[in-house]
């Protein structure tokens, strides 16, 4: 049961619970093979997937949205936009505009044609004020949405995006796209009837139990998709959805490091596969700067360095989870020379602490999951030990967004997730002025450093300027970074052409069995 | 008898108020604003003002619990805010699931149960019911999870012989549906049995002694005749009361028995709508689930009445 707890904390979403859907264009290494059907063995009941209902998608709604829906772009296996439902792109030097050329010819599963304006409609439905959509929130630096023509889509940005096609791939609630007749004509029922334009349609769904998807005969891309059924089981328990795999119930399954044991176990197996992509972003914490004692940046500095990572992962994930030295991680396309990292070092963390000279007292917020209480202990040892008293208040996930905006915290729990762009994440986390920015810490030349950024098309140029923001965020500690996001599924090794699971996605809408 | 009757189901009537104040008390109660839980990343204060204020969270608790308890009364349980579904809906998709497992877990309970009780009693004290009831003992203090997993492991890994997890509906492939269920019914089963047979093992033991079966055995009548003919039928009064408890209990028990073998019962609705504090769904399961338990010991009862005369006139 603690696997399902765990899992329920790590998907009720904190931030930009993102996805993407990735489709490899045609590798000619392997001959990919037509038929057969795969189950795929998830961790939580998929709720729905209208966004006015759900709101946001969580990891197991994202497997069976990527089969069922197209987005306009994807990211290739670089990691890098590439064609979907748009087939080509342009901006505006200010990178405030964007113009996407559609795909002619593309009909979603009830006939309905894929065109600007179907598209326009599934933006306006979210954005719309009246209809009180949770995902109207990940949308907000999207001024409009214009369809000039019947195969043109202008986006209309509140603030500067150089990677705009990039981010979009992700196969969220925002970015899949409906068939506006089946909202229309469905109604309340829309939320568990979905119609998108993707290589398979829903046929059958049993609450709780299985829904089977087939494979669309008439989609776009010819010769896709290749396998004729896909069946999506959701088995909450960790023990024995690894059981279903073993056994070959499944082919393939959902996991995570609260699970090492039976990474383990399969990475010994010769059937069985394990996939793990290194994502970016990382799990953090921020202090809350505006109050004692985190106004002073010794004792900052001496919390940070009294964190023991490797010791730190062993104990939560038997040493799978890779310790982090900044926000961005292995699987993000910044690479630091020198990314300002603060070292562990307990003398040192105890001599800043001794001389700022008064007692170290404070709450830390944690979710009230046995994986949030095991943090809370954790970090707890290594503060006491330099002279720290930490005290763990447990809450419920839900209210942790709202004590974050309402600054009603001294140290809590966030997440910046795996994105292609670091800039929408790291722009609402450090800018002066963002109700994201939780630390309450305001540095012009940080500023100065995200405004340009988010402006600058040179990669180049961007890595420098994001190293520079993270030396500049460890110096400070007004955020630290504990584990980088790593994602994982075991499968039969008869399963082929598994892409990345950017953000965690598992994505099967492309596999074939051998 | 209809005297009988009345009198118990005006009896139920605080109980299952009773019921439905405490259901809503826990939900209430639980962490975590329902409104927040909706807005998620939106949760501004004055969003979850405006939202609380909507949904009447606002106002006084004894307020909300009457006008949800006006709403239950005619029908109407509430809709999910997840899904969209209503309780009503997710319920009914789910009981029969449950209801299987439920069944099927007490007959094979009762299929251990039963033959063991009548052989210990037959030698009361001797090497087979000293080492059974030992055994029972060691069988109660075994958690359901860990056996779930270990005949998940020994069947469904090592042996192949039976599926790890899974469900289909028994009107689709009744044989699947069957073998689906087989390892989650023992499960709860291999918990059961222990208490079946300790109930029935004492009360055949003291219905041994009377002097009615020493009159059988001076008549010369067969000793098994004795045990299955004159001795069974007497004891089984406590049986029937423990059987209908034990609904309850086995309850309980498909909250982890369901998730563990992944079948889409109520347990598992229940499980879901904690973590993603569905507090409609909860609320309503709860509820109905609650009122079914006592209507179960309603009828209990009322099989207790039909079985021993004295009962219904008031002499026990």
């Amino acid at each position: 049961m603690t696997n399902i707890a765990a899992a329920a904390r790590r998907h009720a979403p904190i931030f930009l619970v993102a996805a993407f859907a990735l489709l490899p264009l045609a590798t000619p290494v392997q001959a990919q093979k037509s038929g057969g059907s795969i189950t795929v063995g998830q961790e939580l009941d998929i709720p729905g997937f209208d966004p006015l209902k759900v709101g946001v998608y969580d990891t197991s709604t994202f497997t069976a949205a990527a089969a069922i829906f197209d987005t306009l772009t994807t990211l290739d296996d670089k990691g890098e936009a590439a064609p979907k439902l748009a087939v080509s792109w342009t901006h505006s030097d200010d990178y405030m505009t964007w113009t996407f050329k559609l795909r002619e010819g593309v009909k979603f599963h009830d006939g309905t044609p894929f065109n600007a304006q179907a598209f326009k409609e599934n933006f306006d439905r979210q954005k719309d004020p009246a209809n009180k959509c949770r995902c109207a929130f990940y949308i907000t630096n999207v001024k409009e949405v214009l369809a000039p023509d019947e195969y043109t889509v202008v986006y209309k940005l509140t603030d500067p995006s150089v990677n705009l096609p990039a981010v979009i791939t992700i196969q969220s609630q925002n970015n899949a796209i409906h068939s506006p007749t089946a909202w229309k004509t469905k109604g309340d029922d829309y939320n568990r009837n979905p119609v998108g334009t993707g290589p398979y349609i829903l046929k059958s769904w049993t609450a709780g139990d299985r829904m089977v998807l087939e494979k669309n005969p008439n989609y776009w891309d010819k010769g896709r998709p290749y396998l004729d059924r896909i069946i999506l089981k959701p088995l909450p328990d960790a023990q024995s959805r690894f059981a279903s795999l073993q056994s070959g119930e499944a082919d393939i399954i959902w996991d995570d490091e609260n699970d090492a044991d039976n990474i383990m176990k399969a990475q010994k197996d010769p059937k069985l596969a394990v996939h793990t992509y290194k994502g970016s972003g990382a799990q953090v914490y921020a202090f809350n700067t505006k109050v004692a004692p985190f106004d002073d940046v010794r004792v900052r500095q001496a919390l940070v360095m009294a964190i023991d990572r490797p010791k730190m992962s062993q104990a939560i994930s038997n040493g799978l989870s890779r310790p982090a030295s900044n926000p961005y991680g292995d699987g993000s396309w910044v690479k630091c020379k020198d990314d300002g990292a603060l070292p562990y070092d307990v003398e040192k963390a105890k001599a800043l602490l001794k001389d700022y000279g008064k007692p170290v007292e404070f709450k830390m917020l944690v979710t009230a999951t046995p994986r949030g209480r095991m943090i809370g202990q954790v970090l707890q040892q290594f503060w006491k030990r330099v002279g720290a008293d930490m005290e763990i208040e447990q809450v419920d996930q839900a209210t942790i967004p709202s004590r974050a905006f309402t600054r009603q915290f001294q140290l809590t729990p966030w997440r910046i997730v795996d994105l292609a762009d670091p800039d929408p994440q790291m722009y609402a986390n450090f800018h002066t002025g963002s109700p994201l920015a939780l630390a309450g810490f305001s540095n012009p030349e940080l500023d100065r450093l995200l405004d340009h950024a988010r402006v600058t098309a040179d990669l180049g140029q961007r890595t420098e300027d994001y190293c520079a923001i993270s030396r500049l965020i460890n110096k400070e500690a007004i955020w630290f970074w504990t584990f980088q996001n790593t994602y994982y599924a075991l499968s039969s090794t008869k399963l082929k052409g598994f892409p990345k699971i950017y953000n965690s996605v598992i994505d099967v809408s492309n596999t074939w069995l051998e | 008898m209809l005297n009988f009757l009345v009198r118990r189901l005006l009896a139920i009537l605080p109980v299952l108020l009773a019921v439905s104040l405490l259901t809503f008390l826990i939900a209430s109660l639980l962490p975590g604003d329902l409104a927040m839980v909706i807005l998620g990343d939106q949760a501004t204060p004055e969003n979850v003002a405006a939202l609380r204020h909507d949904m009447g969270l606002d106002q006084p608790l004894w307020w909300r619990y009457l006008s949800w308890l006006g709403h239950v009364l005619q029908g109407d349980l509430g809709r999910s805010f997840r899904t969209g579904q209503t309780v009503l809906q997710a319920v009914g998709e789910r009981i029969p699931v449950s209801l299987e497992l439920m069944l099927m877990a007490e007959f094979i309970g009762l299929l251990i149960g039963v033959p063991l009780a009548i052989a210990c009693a037959a030698r009361a004290g001797g090497a087979f019911d000293r080492f059974m009831t030992g055994s029972a003992f060691a069988m109660l203090s075994m958690p359901s999870f860990l056996m779930a997993i270990l005949l998940i492991y020994l069947f469904a890994v090592e042996l192949h012989w039976l599926p790890a997890t899974g469900y289909v509906p028994f009107t689709e492939e009744p044989l699947a549906n069957l073998r689906f269920f087989v390892l989650p019914a023992l499960t709860l089963a291999l918990a059961e049995w222990p208490g079946i047979m300790r109930v029935l093992r004492s009360d055949m033991i003291a219905t041994l002694q009377e002097d009615y079966i020493a009159l059988a055995k001076a008549k010369g009548l067969k000793p098994s005749r004795i045990l299955f003919v004159h001795a069974l039928k007497p004891s089984s009064l406590t049986l029937v009361t423990v059987t209908g408890i034990n609904i309850g209990r086995l309850l309980g028990g498909t909250l982890i028995v369901e998730s563990i073998f992944a079948l889409p019962g109520i347990g598992r609705l229940l499980v879901g709508a904690i973590y993603t504090r569905d507090l409609v769904i909860l609320q309503g399961v709860v509820l109905l689930v609650a009122c079914g338990f006592v209507i179960v010991n309603v009828i209990v009862d009322m099989l207790y009445a039909v079985l021993d005369p004295r009962i219904r006139h008031g002499h026990a």
